[in-house]
């Protein structure tokens, strides 16, 4: 599990994008929200301590 | 990097190109707040605070593509979706500290912690787009490269080097690892 490597898939994405290459900006997106869930997956499952 | 550009069409939906540049001039401004505070304040962001930060990246990739090859259904879905992510991580550090004596993490901005002012942005963000594409509906083609003027160079130059910016800060933060649910410090030197 690397933190960065959602932050450097999007800045891959942005350089792509930047470069005329749409839909290969637009997979390196669908890659990072995927990394994305699965660190939000990670983080964000754990107990709160209030009754929802 | 923009060599590309100058075979690109003349921007035809002048509307549409001005208020998705103004879109990405917010987020970008709200990526430079968050590293305000964690250079002069020394505020680390804490794992959920780089997921929001990332969701306003993903958020920003929508409106930037939308300036840079015309407007589209696809780059309106990448906001929205990118505006969910953010909104759900956000949601869940509000509700984190939501308890009655709970000080929250870092410092509040206007009187509202920085979580809690990403969630308003990602709601603000959902509606944005939904007025867009109510805007946009009769504009939608075949998505082609756009010429661009050098105020939206200067735009997603900024949001380019913010983006570089959190990979570099993420790696300082959380070397390349899972980063500590509380960071005081920086694993490596700044």
């Amino acid at each position: 599990m690397i933190m960065m490597l959602p932050f450097l898939t999007a800045f891959i994405g942005i350089v792509l994008a930047m470069k005329g290459k749409r839909a290969s900006a637009i997979g390196v997106w669908v890659i990072t929200i995927v990394i994305m869930l699965g660190w939000m997956s990670y983080h964000m499952t754990g107990t709160l301590n209030i009754s929802l | 990097m923009f060599s590309q550009l100058t075979h690109a069409t003349p921007v035809e939906h002048r509307l549409s190109y001005s208020l998705n540049l103004l879109a990405l001039l917010g987020i970008s401004f709200s990526l430079l707040i968050a590293f305000f505070y964690q250079i002069a304040f020394h505020e680390l962001p804490c794992p959920l605070c780089q997921l929001q930060r990332l969701g306003l990246i993903l958020v920003g990739m929508g409106f930037m593509m939308n300036a840079q090859f015309g407007p589209s259904t696809i780059h309106y879905a990448m906001a929205i979706i990118g505006a969910l992510a953010g909104a759900g991580t956000s949601l869940r550090q509000v509700l984190l500290h939501i308890a009655p004596g709970d000080t929250g993490y870092g410092s509040p901005f206007l009187g509202l912690h920085f979580y809690t002012w990403g969630f308003i942005s990602f709601v603000m963000v959902i509606a944005f787009t939904s007025i867009m594409l109510c805007v946009d509906h009769k504009h939608f083609s075949t998505p082609r490269l756009q010429r661009l003027g050098w105020i939206a160079v200067l735009i997603i130059s900024l949001f380019l080097i913010l983006s570089l910016a959190n990979t570099v800060s993420s790696v300082m933060v959380c070397k390349l690892g899972p980063c500590p649910d509380d960071p005081v410090q920086y694993f490596l030197p700044f």
